[in-house]
């Protein structure tokens, strides 16, 4: 099977984080980055899809010079070549322009599968996996905890709300965004690390793509979260208590 | 009446056939040991060479060859009575040196001891003196070990050992035998025989037993790694640790075939004691049944028919194992080696270890918890953070900066440094110093750990580190060495030690107990200094296994992050142990043998003693 798998490298989970001077983004100066998580679990489902029916898995990612750590970490768990597509304004394009930068990238490989993460850690957006079948115009799938290959192409299974999954059945090639928590990740071993050092990572930039497409949706500034804290005492007996505190919690603060 | 005669009787005039009879069974014994013997030698030299390792400083191995080889001080401090036996014996063998080449010289007529002269008579006394000790010994080994029948020789009786046994007290009887009898008798000559017989006989078996540590035991003394517990740096692109025989280096193959099976590793071992697998002297017994049966090139994985990779990871890396051989074999760096081997190649798959490996790879402690809270802790404690104008920079550590127990063990000990003016400063930034990591064998965690700590105390000028986990301080110290150069670093006992006189002593009656930690005490020596400031607070008592044998708590060697064991925990053990001293309090100096006590005490319900932190007992008797 040929695998493309799509990574982003995001700030570390817990990184504190600041708003830059202009307000339309994060401080980036002093942060520490990682593979974003459910992008792990697309790369650890890749390869064990290889291990299992042979294969290559080919890794993919855009995004400045530092992007290249979490590349080689990806080599190093086990993607047999990489291709990362250098692009130091990618935070000035909307999902649509990255989905754009990434297909045109993977087109030409003409792979069996696509992998990508439900959704970033630091945007969120849940979108780019998404646009990428449709700018590819390929069948896809959302939320997949789990892949199988079939005679006929893929069986997946899907989560939904309240402990509910749902299984779907497409041919391949096909795109698919992978739901955090399906595997156990394997970690980065030495060996890994030695062996990504021979694997190919190609580079090519947007406009070697020839995607230059202007955003049509634009970022108009991010904040922080407005904290407050309010308290509220309930009185009574502990079960009366209890009884209030369940009420409000299911229809004023409603978590449950 | 038997009369002793004056001198030992040697055969005169040996017959031409004799002599060719002599000298034909002579030869044909020299080439059966060596036959055997080359051929183990070939094995360990074949072995890959030991890249770190330095002959120099030579002093330290001249000593320990004289202390516990020559005066086989280790054998007879850790088991006495069989371990005097075992001294006798060993020092009979090297007062016969003289007397067996004259023994052979005889057949030849060219004996250089005449039995009439002077110092040929005295010599000859004073080994009858040895031979006597040595009779006595093997005999009392031999009941040992087949009628005592101690746990730790093993299941099945070694019938191998009986016959040396034999031809040990042969010897020796011959030789006493000798006194008894008239030069030109013909029961001199037959006792001669039976003397030689006895020795051509043991001679070639040396290299078929146990008893081959005859010949390597005081080199494998003499070339040890040179260190307590020392892990060997990785040599190069293609070293992953000890995955196959290739893998093996000179040491580890001659430390596997000086193993005498004495089984003293596996009576002081925590897993061992609590119905582990792991079994110290098997995982030595299996490198060398890998090496007799695959040999040093094999591509077979050790962690496979001779050694199992569950017992490789039941290791707390304790050390008490390595601390009690008494031929100087080094278990730890074999035990991580063999990890090493399985988790720098992924083989080995655990989800604990997955995850902890995980959440070092994105985090920056062992825990998996957001530095933030680090950040809130050093907060809410008001604790001065490093400048580089400060004289020390206190390390929290993963269970100082984030378990609530090592943070109470902070906060006490930050209070103490009040008190006595000491000028120091917290890190904004710590990552864990990678010990768990370390130990259980991933390298390349380790070392981007290693690497970034460094940097950081670079950055941030730190010239001395005081911190409250021996872990960290062993790590700092000399794992980090192989990446950079760290600064000093000290425990919080050798610290507070220092400044006993001006801490307060506390009017008490109360008895506590030191444990001592593994990390503290038999890989950095330290015994006297958390005891000296344990004794301000109450009376001292200790506990039957103490000191360089104290009882690990069953943390180390990452365990502390893995899940659940199997068998008995030996922190549950150990705790017991401490409980039946009837101490009132238990005191500790590293978080992790809090924290593991912690939970076992919460086993012994109401009257479990309180289990406190040395800081903590001092903090205690300072003034509020």
């Amino acid at each position: 099977m040929k695998i493309i798998v799509a990574i982003k490298q995001v700030p570390e989970r817990d990184a504190q984080v600041r708003i830059n001077a202009a307000g339309k983004w994060i401080e980036e100066v002093d942060l520490q980055y990682a593979l974003n998580e459910s992008d792990a679990y697309a790369l650890e489902e890749a390869l064990q899809l290889k291990e299992k029916h042979g294969g290559e898995v080919t890794v993919v990612s855009a995004g400045p010079e530092r992007v290249g750590q979490t590349i080689r970490e990806a080599l190093a768990k086990g993607a047999d070549r990489a291709i990362y597509v250098a692009s130091n304004d990618l935070g000035s394009r909307d999902a649509l322009g990255v989905a754009r930068l990434l297909a045109a990238a993977i087109q030409p490989e003409n792979p069996d599968l696509i992998l990508t993460g439900l959704q970033s850690e630091d945007l969120g957006l849940g979108q780019t996996g998404v646009i990428l079948a449709e700018v590819l115009g390929l069948p896809h799938a959302s939320l997949i905890l789990h892949v199988e290959k079939t005679e006929t192409g893929l069986t997946v299974k899907r989560e939904l709300e309240e402990g509910w999954f749902q299984t779907i059945e497409l041919p391949t090639p096909a795109v698919l965004t992978i739901q955090s928590g399906g595997n156990k990740l394997r970690y980065a071993t030495l060996m890994g690390i030695k062996r990504a050092k021979i694997k190919e990572v190609r580079q090519v930039t947007a406009s070697d793509l020839g995607v230059d497409v202007p955003p049509v949706v634009l970022m108009e500034g991010v904040t922080m979260p407005h904290k407050q804290k309010s308290t509220q005492m309930l009185g009574g007996s502990p079960k009366e208590a209890a009884a209030a505190l369940v009420e409000k919690l299911k229809f004023e603060v409603r978590v449950l | 009446m038997i009369a002793i005669l004056p001198t030992l009787a040697e055969p005169q005039s040996f017959s031409l056939s004799e002599k060719l009879l002599f000298a034909a069974l002579a030869m044909a014994s020299v080439y059966s040991f060596w036959n055997l013997f080359g051929r183990i030698l070939n094995k360990i030299l074949q072995s890959k060479k030991d890249s770190s390792f330095r002959l120099f400083p030579i002093t330290k191995r001249i000593w320990d060859f004289f202390w516990e080889v020559l005066c086989q001080a280790k054998v007879v401090r850790e088991r006495p009575l069989p371990g005097l036996a075992h001294a006798f014996v060993f020092w009979a063998f090297c007062a016969f040196a003289l007397v067996t080449l004259n023994h052979c010289a005889v057949a030849f007529g060219i004996g250089f001891l005449n039995p009439a002269g002077e110092f040929a008579r005295l010599y000859f006394y004073v080994a009858a003196a040895f031979a006597f000790a040595c009779a006595a010994g093997i005999l009392g080994l031999f009941v040992r070990r087949f009628l005592v029948r101690p746990k730790w020789l093993g299941e099945q009786l070694s019938y191998q050992s009986g016959v040396i046994a034999l031809l040990i007290f042969v010897l020796m009887a011959t030789y006493l035998a000798a006194f008894f009898v008239t030069d030109a008798g013909p029961d001199a000559r037959i006792l001669w025989w039976v003397h030689t017989l006895t020795l051509l006989t043991f001679l070639p078996l040396i290299p078929h037993t146990k008893h081959l540590h005859l010949v390597l035991s005081p080199a494998t003394v003499f070339l040890s790694r040179g260190g307590f517990a020392q892990i060997p740096p990785l040599a190069g692109d293609e070293d992953f640790g000890l995955v196959a025989g290739a893998d093996l280096t000179q040491l580890v193959s001659l430390q596997a075939y000086s193993c005498v099976e004495c089984g003293r590793c596996t009576e002081h071992c925590p897993a061992a004691n609590t119905g582990k697998l792991l079994n110290p002297k098997e995982i030595i017994l299996g490198v060398r049944a890998y090496l007799n049966n695959l040999g040093p090139a094999s591509d077979q994985p050790l962690l496979g028919k001779y050694n199992s990779q569950e017992a490789v990871f039941q290791c707390t890396t304790c050390g008490a194992c390595e601390f009690q051989c008494p031929v100087g074999i080094e278990h730890v760096p074999i035990l991580v080696g063999l990890r090493r081997g399985a988790v720098n190649t992924g083989a080995w798959e655990d989800e604990h270890g997955g995850k902890l490996f995980l959440a070092l790879e994105r985090g920056s402690n062992a825990l998996g918890l957001s530095p933030a809270e680090r950040d809130k802790f050093i907060e809410k404690q008001a604790l001065p953070i490093f400048d580089g104008t400060q004289e020390y920079c206190l390390w929290l550590g993963c269970m100082g900066g984030y378990d609530p127990k090592g943070r109470e063990i902070v906060t006490a000990f930050a209070r103490v440094m009040k008190f006595l003016g000491t000028s120091y400063g917290v890190l904004r930034k710590e990552k864990c110093t990678g010990d768990p990591v370390r130990r259980l064998g991933n390298d390349l965690l380790f070392q981007q750990l290693a690497e970034a700590n460094l940097e950081t105390l670079a950055q941030n000028k730190v010239k001395k580190i005081v911190t409250i986990c021996p872990h960290c301080v062993r790590t700092i110290q000399e794992d980090w060495k192989e990446y950079g150069a760290p600064p000093q670093v000290e425990h919080h006992s050798e610290f507070m030690a220092r400044y006993v006189d001006k801490l307060p002593k506390q009017p008490s009656e109360e008895k506590v107990v030191f444990h001592d930690p593994c990390y503290l005490g038999r890989y950095r020596n330290v015994y006297d200094e958390p005891r000296k400031v344990a004794a301000l607070a109450g009376d001292l008592v200790e506990a039957p296994r103490n000191k360089e044998r104290s009882f690990c708590c069953g943390a180390g060697g990452g365990l502390a992050f893995l899940g659940e064991e199997d068998g008995e925990r030996v922190s549950h053990k150990r705790a017991a142990e401490l409980v039946a001293t009837g101490a009132q309090t238990i005191a500790a100096a590293c978080p992790f043998c809090n924290t593991m006590f912690r939970d076992a005490l919460a086993a012994t319900g109401e009257s479990a003693p309180q289990l406190l932190d040395i800081a903590q007992l001092t903090a205690r008797g300072l003034p509020e």
